[in-house]
């Protein structure tokens, strides 16, 4: 990892509610130009510490510096920086999208108030509303009120935006388009800070994740390293018997045709098992998904209520 | 410590300077023609019986009564009693008198020749000033005495009390505080009833003073042109009864209080006593006396024996007796066995019995 | 920040409906007066009104008088109580808090706005209250009587007017400031209000109490009416300015407790 401006750093960060802990001492690391995928169970502590991020939630113990500030103190210089979609879109229902955005602009520090309304346009734009008309927002689609939330975590151009789900309630069309959206966004330089609960969401952006359990960071990596080849090959034969004793204890698991052969390199396994008459039909180097990666580091979902002595060893 | 504040500023300590009772005495007598203004505030704990034509002299001894003071002279001054939605002033000057009752949008006038010293209660006469003056001004040397210093409306006050002598006085004690900047202007007034000790009957006090005469311009009045302007009768619904009076022939004493003569008082009325203690008589016509029995057998408060319906509202006591001839009111502030003794006294009561 | 939560509060249908309701009762009362000419007894009934039926110039003040002991105070906690409950019951809070609006300048944007609408308010009720009497009543604009029976002139009776407008409005500070604190304690704008008003009663209740008189000085709807004073001649400026000042201790009050908790507050909605 080479070596970037740290974006959003935090250090034994705790959250109490009462007894329970719901951030329990987390140190994240996000560095500028990061698609961070911050993942986590419902309930595994995600949104606190979004909200944490943002200055919203104060932390029981433990710091927090975004853009090199530490929060909540620096909230006033850092957060006009940052674009924020914390856990849904919120606006007043009896004004249109436009009025929305431009209380929302005039509301604090760093939206110009010469260039807001150019600004409106082209987020809204931006998000696939710039058809959008003057109905309050009231009456528009779950979908909608999802992109003029997106569009108002964009207003200001941020370094960095912070997403709680921001697909939520969007067609796969939409998810595809948001999608594309934060990855051009991404592209000119705005380091992402991804907060999801969908596997696959953060797998096909993250360029790395974070994953949260139970109020604990129990994995943060590049999602290259996560999923880099384990030195082993994926061997797929009709004949997994032949193969086997062909390859002589290399096998490390067989699953019906497919076996997990101990080989960096896929090439040598084919070239002994043809020459050895063993039909071949498939043939990959083996990366772990991040679904196997996640289960690996992760006890049991958050919200199963376990009787007491049943539960996952932590 | 906001709260506190007000405490404090009241129990601040207050020089004494060590006046003499006599002296004091003398210094507020001779104050009534010195000028000063300011905001007073009497409550009374007298619970007079209610009836539609003394309902607001009832009102004045039993609730709380803010007035704006601006005084000038005993013929010189404007007294207004604020309520929160409305006030009924008084302006005396030496032509006369106006009363004004914003909420009826009414004017009356009393020429100054038709004042006499005679007349029902009014506001005037809760000012501690006025009051202190009409208590103290029959008070005997002896009967007085200093109580020390007090704070009141900011100021240091000098206390005097006055413990009437007389035996069936129903007052237990008086309590004035003067103003010992000035010494000569009443800041406070506390009268105790026999039964109440720690809980003055009446209290009276000024909230606000400025020592120096007002201007004239305040207490000048001419009356809206919307008003509806009448004459006004200061003896007002004693003067149909006084003239209804049959006459009789009071006697010179009266369960030991002396007869004495008010000016302007109607000479059907038999007025005896002495300082705070004073007894009216008034020989009622059969139809008043039966309207007042029937209010007073609806008294709940009134106790009722074979001499007559007798009420008592702090220190003044009211016994209506004599049936249906004869009848007579007595009221004062005396003692109910004195006010007892008094009716036997009576002409074709007692003597014919 | 100000000006963007008037623009908030103005744009509001809600608002505009709850300043015309709150013109309806002092029409109501207008028009049931002129059907039946029958005065309120003295003593009774809302200050002012009796006067209207000689001069309806004076009616504007008898609106304020039939609106300020319960409606106004009510529309005051509705708003006021709205003001950051509303936003965290809508989630637009944590958006204003991340945007970032400090929190203090938030608390006291949005007290200011409620006195704003308080202001637009007791102003509206005088301007339709002026207009009702005129049309109504008798009016005899050249002039007006005081309470004390002095004659005023139009000048003095329009800055009188003034007077008690701001009186009134700066008498509205303590509910605004008791429904802005409980505000900040919930996430619901109703609570909030019910509280507001809750302390309004006890306090309304208490002022007619023997026994409390020694807390009655303290109590906030204690000096509300004084705004009669004005009218009286000289002006009596004695509760006046007990209520000035004691609207000011509750406003620094509340305001003190609704930073402390709202400063230290997660956001959680």
């Amino acid at each position: 990892m080479t070596e970037r401006d740290a974006v959003i750093t935090t250090r034994g960060l705790v959250k109490r509610y009462g007894r329970t802990r719901a951030v329990d001492g987390i140190d994240l690391d996000v560095r500028s130009g990061d698609v961070y995928g911050f993942l986590g169970a419902n309930g595994s502590g995600k949104t606190t510490t979004v909200r944490m991020l943002l200055g919203l939630v104060l932390p029981t113990q433990g710091e927090v510096e975004v853009l090199g500030r530490r929060m909540p103190r620096g909230g006033r210089e850092v957060l006009p920086r940052v674009g924020a979609l914390i856990e849904g879109p919120a606006f007043a229902g009896h004004l249109s999208g436009r009025e929305n955005l431009s209380l929302l602009d005039a509301s604090g520090p760093g939206g110009t108030r010469r260039t807001r309304r150019r600004r409106i346009g082209d987020v809204l734009e931006q998000v696939g509303l710039g058809g959008v008309d003057r109905r309050p927002v009231r009456a528009y689609s779950l979908g909608m009120r999802q992109r003029l939330g997106l569009a108002g975590a964009l207003l200001r151009r941020p370094e960095l935006l912070v997403l709680d789900e921001p697909t939520n309630g969007l067609d796969p069309q939409g998810i595809a388009e948001i999608r594309d959206l934060l990855l051009e966004l991404h592209r000119v330089g705005t380091t992402v800070f991804l907060s999801s609960h969908l596997l696959a969401e953060i797998e096909q952006m993250a360029t790395r994740v974070g994953v949260l359990d139970r109020g604990r960071l129990v994995l943060q990596e590049e999602l290259a390293v996560l999923t880099a080849p384990t030195g082993a090959t994926v061997v797929t034969t009709p004949d997994p018997a032949a193969a086997r004793a062909v390859l002589d204890g290399r096998v490390l698991t067989e699953d019906g045709h497919r076996l997990l052969v101990t080989a960096a390199d896929p090439a040598e396994v084919n070239a002994r098992l043809v020459a050895a008459g063993v039909p071949v039909t498939g043939l990959a180097v083996h990366r772990p998904t991040l679904e196997e990666v996640v289960l690996a580091a992760a006890s049991t979902s958050a919200d199963r209520v376990e009787r007491p002595g049943q539960g996952a060893p932590r | 410590m906001l709260l506190a504040l007000p405490l404090v500023l009241r129990l601040w300590p207050a020089g004494d300077d060590g006046r003499s009772a006599a002296d004091l005495r003398t210094a507020v007598l001779a104050g009534a023609d010195q000028g000063w203004s300011g905001i007073a505030e009497s409550s009374g704990g007298l619970a007079l019986p209610e009836t539609d034509q003394l309902g607001t002299i009832a009102d004045l001894f039993s609730d709380r009564t803010r007035m704006r003071v601006w005084w000038r002279g005993p013929e010189d001054h404007r007294i207004d009693v604020v309520t929160a939605t409305g006030e009924t002033d008084l302006r005396r000057t030496a032509a006369g008198r106006w009363t004004w009752d914003y909420q009826s949008d009414r004017a009356g006038w009393t020429p100054a020749a038709g004042i006499t010293g005679f007349a029902l209660p009014a506001a005037t006469d809760l000012l501690p000033s006025t009051l202190t003056r009409r208590l103290l001004s029959e008070a005997d040397d002896g009967e007085l005495s200093r109580i020390g210093s007090a704070r009141v409306a900011g100021r240091a006050a000098l206390g005097l009390r006055l413990v009437p002598a007389d035996p069936g006085a129903s007052v237990a004690r008086v309590d004035v505080w003067v103003d010992a900047e000035t010494g000569w202007l009443p800041l406070q007034v506390q009268v105790f009833d026999q039964s109440t000790g720690t809980v003055p009957a009446l209290d009276t006090r000024l909230l606000e003073v400025d020592p120096t005469a007002p201007d004239p311009a305040v207490i000048a009045f001419r009356p809206p042109p919307s008003a509806d302007i009448r004459s006004d009768d200061p003896l007002g619904l004693l003067r149909d009864v006084a003239d209804r009076l049959p006459d009789v022939a009071f006697p010179d004493t009266l369960a030991g209080l002396p007869r004495r003569d008010v000016t302007g008082a109607p000479p059907s009325i038999g007025l005896y006593g002495r300082g705070v203690t004073l007894l009216a008589v008034i020989p009622l016509p059969g139809r008043a006396a039966a309207e007042l029995r029937r209010a007073a057998d609806a008294d709940p408060a009134a106790v009722h024996d074979q001499l007559g319906s007798r009420l008592t509202a702090g220190p003044i006591g009211i016994l209506l007796t004599g049936a249906p001839r004869n009848a007579y009111l007595l009221t004062g502030t005396v003692t109910p066995e004195t006010l007892a003794q008094a009716a036997l006294a009576l002409p074709g009561l007692g003597s014919q019995r | 920040m100000i000006v963007v939560e008037l623009r908030k509060l103005f744009r509001r249908p809600r608002t505009w409906v709850t300043i015309a309701v709150l013109n309806l009762l002092p029409i109501i009362v207008a028009v049931l007066l002129v059907l039946t000419d029958l005065a309120p007894r003295p003593g009774q009934g809302p200050a002012f009104l009796s006067a209207v039926l000689t001069n309806g110039a004076l009616f504007p003040l008898a609106a304020l008088a039939i609106v300020l002991p319960l409606f106004l105070p009510i529309a005051v906690a509705v708003i006021a109580g709205d003001s950051v409950a509303g936003e965290a019951q809508a989630g637009t809070l944590r958006y204003l808090i991340a945007r970032p609006v400090g929190r203090t300048r938030l608390l006291v944007a949005k007290l200011l706005a409620v006195l704003v609408f308080v202001l637009v308010t007791v102003v509206v009720v005088a301007v339709v209250g002026y207009l009702v009497g005129v049309t109504l009543f008798e009016a005899e604009p050249a002039a007006g009587t005081s309470v004390s029976g002095t004659t005023l002139t139009v000048q003095e009776l329009l800055v009188r007017t003034g007077y008690a407008v701001g009186y009134v409005t700066v008498s509205m500070c303590g509910v605004a400031a008791f429904a802005l604190c409980f505000s900040t304690f919930t996430d619901s704008p109703l609570a909030a209000a019910l509280g507001a008003l809750a302390v309004l009663v006890a306090s309304s209740l208490l002022f007619t109490l023997d026994a409390a008189s020694p807390i009655a000085p303290y109590l906030p709807t204690r000096y509300w009416l004084a705004f009669v004073d004005f009218f009286r001649d000289p002006i009596l400026w004695r509760d006046i300015v007990r209520g000035l000042a004691l609207q000011g201790v509750y406003v620094v009050v509340l305001l003190g407790v609704a930073w402390a908790n709202f400063t230290t507050k997660d956001v959680t909605s």
